[in-house]
């Protein structure tokens, strides 16, 4: 038997299991330290740093102080860190490979902080995420940065219709009073008209004794209407000119006549006067704040949707995985591969101390069916405000997470908010209180919310370079109560935002208000001038209808005497004057003759 | 490491059951492609030290197969994975999981259980090979190598001087 057993062995067995267990006895805080430290910088790609690991074994209790974790992004600066942790591990199911963590508590978890010195990097950060925020920025007001311009520098302007439709009409009324003088020159005048008479006159007077006179008479009289015949066919082209002038004058008086009011849209346009009335102002001051706080929620996911993402792929991709993987059989009591229990945190922030509570945290929650639980709440949120968060998520075995929850904000003193910094406008909130609620839902990476704030005893400050930005500062300082609706909807990456609010209705009734008086004035006076451009352009029109209707006259009375001398039948009177003479003569001379023979 | 490899050197030359050293390296390769801490490395180094095996011999072999391990670490997870997940195998490893020894040894991981049944698999026929070689090397190999003069180099050296001292010869026999 002793030929192939060593008794010996027997005792150096316990000797060495005994060493191993003082080993791991007095050096576990150190591996567990060492092993914190460079899981967490595989996992960040930064510097992670731990002061001190205590393990107490009865229960097992993992305690860590001084917890400090670099942001790659910003290695001067913690990505999170907290002072002191501590978490009841149930060794059983750990060496059963699970992790249950039946108690977690951190104190004093902050996110942010300045490190004593710049951690080290060890991947390379992606650059360039946000840019374009700024450019937004930038472009948030184009429309209130627009200032109005001189009135006096706006009635000078070319392009006026106004003034281009008076210029045209002053134009066209030289041109056409330059034809009418032409034709007018060629009409028959007074003295004309006179000797046409006296011609017809003297036409009448003739004596007729033979048909050569009558002859005589009607030659003459054929040449005189010849002459009336030229000229009514000058007087017929002055009548086609006289209305064609007209209706060309008429024509360009009435775009003239309209062109005011064309104008003044046009300056409306320009300067986007009518824009007052439909801006989105809540939107304008409020949405990249709102955009800023759901960038938070879209961290906080871009955190996550690795570990969800991991938990994807899990049976494909951890088999290629250097270090296997736990395969679990049928349990009748099932426990996920990660649990915590109760997890308890006290989050400090800028804006104040958050008490967090987290129930059944596990990225397996179709292995016991229950939902992650997390609340928030904090009595000095930016001083004496109160919140309460309340969310549960869950992923199903298709690896989908699900996620609802509630808020609710009361009494949040809000100070020194800047809301908006462009170069031509820049307004802060002095101070002021919200309040408000909400609600959202996720589902896997869409997100669905609608929140309402409340900000009463409002004190804003604000610079702007233009007119109407400057009017726009003086209405927000005139409000002292402001209601908000904020609805994300979309990725969560990039949801799409509305803001809504009684204070866009608010707003535009103060601004309006506002504006009005000086915009009213604006447009008074733009008009005003307008009005006398076209009061003097037509002024020139009414001088030039009043000379047409002269010509026109003249033109009707002088067609109408031609017509009364082309008419006239003087002819026909001496040629009916002889007859009668000559009837009378054989009359006479038939009496005569008659009387001879019976008498 | 001198040591232990002239402690090896002193085996190979002197009486030792072939066996003995045989069955040092076939554990040694067990243990070796397994994770260090596991339940059934504890069985092994029992077995290693109640039984007498070359613990020289056991200690180079664990040594120069935990380095190897990280070479087939690919098919030994495979291994393990295509053992776990067989369909057929299902009902046995349901059983097997309810029992609290079976999840303490970690069998229900792809690694340890690939290493495991991989290691016990490929153990047999290495036993029977190193009993071979080791006769071979008695008979024949020493002899020849012997005639080598970086051989009498070699006994010129410090590692010599080690090998004698532990040997608790002058010269090898």
């Amino acid at each position: 038997m002793s030929r192939f057993i060593r008794w010996q062995g027997l005792a150096s067995f316990f000797v060495v299991i005994a060493l191993i267990i003082t080993f791991i006895y007095f050096f576990a805080d150190s591996l567990v330290k060492k092993g914190i430290e460079s899981s967490g910088e595989w996992y960040l790609g930064a510097e992670v740093n731990v002061s001190d690991v205590e393990i107490t074994y009865t229960p097992l209790t993992i305690n860590i102080e001084g917890f400090q974790a670099t942001d790659p992004e910003k290695p001067t600066h913690n990505l999170v860190s907290f002072s002191k942790a501590s978490a009841g591990v149930d060794v059983w199911q750990y060496l059963f490979g699970k992790i249950y963590i039946s108690e977690l508590n951190i104190i004093a978890l902050r996110i942010d902080q300045p490190r004593a010195t710049a951690g080290e990097v060890y991947t390379a950060s992606d650059d360039g995420i946000e840019e374009g925020t700024v450019a937004a920025d930038e472009s948030a007001l184009p429309k209130l940065d627009m200032s109005l311009p001189k009135v006096d520098d706006l009635l000078n302007n070319s392009d006026l219709l106004t003034i281009k439709h008076g210029k045209a009409l002053a134009q066209s009324y030289q041109t056409e009073k330059k034809k009418l003088n032409d034709i007018y020159e060629k009409l028959p005048n007074k003295n004309s008209l006179v000797s046409y008479n006296e011609k017809i006159k003297a036409l009448g007077n003739t004596k007729i004794k033979t048909l050569a006179d009558i002859e005589k008479l009607n030659k003459e009289f054929k040449a005189l209407k010849k002459q009336f015949k030229v000229d009514q066919a000058i007087v017929k082209q002055a009548k086609q000119q006289v209305t064609a002038s007209k209706e060309l004058l008429s024509k360009q008086t009435k775009a003239l006549k309209n062109a005011p009011n064309a104008d003044w849209k046009n300056i409306e346009s320009k300067y986007q006067l009518e824009k007052v009335d439909g801006a989105d102002f809540a939107h304008l001051l409020f949405g990249e704040q709102a955009r800023e706080y759901f960038g938070y929620a879209d961290t906080v996911y871009q955190t996550i949707a690795p570990l969800v993402k991991s938990s994807k792929v899990d049976k494909e991709a951890k088999a290629s995985t250097g270090g296997g993987r736990f395969i679990h059989f049928y349990d009748e009591t099932p426990i996920p591969d990660v649990l915590i229990e109760q997890a308890n945190f006290s989050l400090i922030l800028p804006q104040g101390e958050f008490a967090i509570n987290g129930k059944e945290l596990t990225h397996q929650h179709w292995v016991r069916g229950n939902k992650s639980i997390v609340e928030v709440k904090s009595n000095n949120v930016q001083g004496s405000g109160e919140l309460t968060l309340a969310l549960d998520f869950s992923l199903d075995q298709n690896h989908v997470l699900k996620s609802e929850g509630k808020w609710q904000l009361a009494e949040v003193g809000l100070k020194d908010v800047s809301l908006q910094e462009s170069s031509a406008f820049k307004l802060k909130l002095n101070s002021g209180l919200l309040s408000g609620n909400g609600t959202f839902s996720l589902l896997d990476d869409q997100l669905d919310s609608e929140n309402k704030l409340n900000l009463d005893n409002t004190k804003y400050t604000g610079t702007g370079t233009s007119h109407l930005s400057r009017l726009f500062i003086d209405t927000v300082q005139s409000l002292k109560t402001l209601a908000l609706t904020i609805k994300a909807k979309g990725k969560i990456t990039d949801p799409s935002l509305s803001v809504s609010s009684p204070l866009d209705n608010q707003l535009k009734k103060s601004m309006m208000k506002q504006v009005s008086n000086k915009l009213t004035g604006f447009k008074t006076d733009v008009k005003k001038g307008l009005n006398s451009k076209l009061t003097e352009a037509l002024g020139l029109s009414s001088e030039g209808e009043q000379s047409f209707v002269d010509v026109e006259s003249l033109i009707n009375d002088t067609d109408k005497a031609l017509d009364n001398l082309m008419n006239s039948d003087v002819v026909k009177a001496k040629k009916k004057e002889f007859e009668d003479k000559q009837k009378k003569k054989l009359e006479d001379e038939v009496k005569k003759k008659l009387g001879k023979l019976f008498g | 490491m001198l040591s232990l490899f002239a402690k090896l050197f002193h085996a190979l030359n002197s009486e030792s059951s072939t066996r003995q050293i045989s069955l040092a390296i076939a554990l040694g390769f067990i243990v070796g492609l397994s994770p260090l801490l596991t339940l059934h490395n504890i069985a092994f180094l029992f077995v290693v030290l109640f039984l007498r095996v070359n613990i020289g011999g056991f200690i180079l072999a664990w040594g120069f197969f935990k380095g190897l391990s990280y070479l087939l670490s690919s098919l030994i997870i495979m291994v393990g994975e295509s053992l776990l997940t067989a369909e057929s195998l299902q009902p046995l490893f349901d059983t097997l999981y309810q029992f609290s020894l079976f999840k303490l040894a970690h069998l229900h991981h792809t690694y340890t259980l690939g290493a495991l049944v991989l290691g016990c698999l490929l153990a047999i026929p290495l036993y029977f090979l190193c009993n071979f070689l080791i006769e071979k090397y008695r008979i024949h190999i020493k002899a020849f190598f012997d005639k080598f003069r970086i051989v009498k180099a070699l006994k010129a050296s410090k590692f010599y001087s080690v090998y004698s001292q532990i040997s608790g010869q002058g010269a090898l026999s």
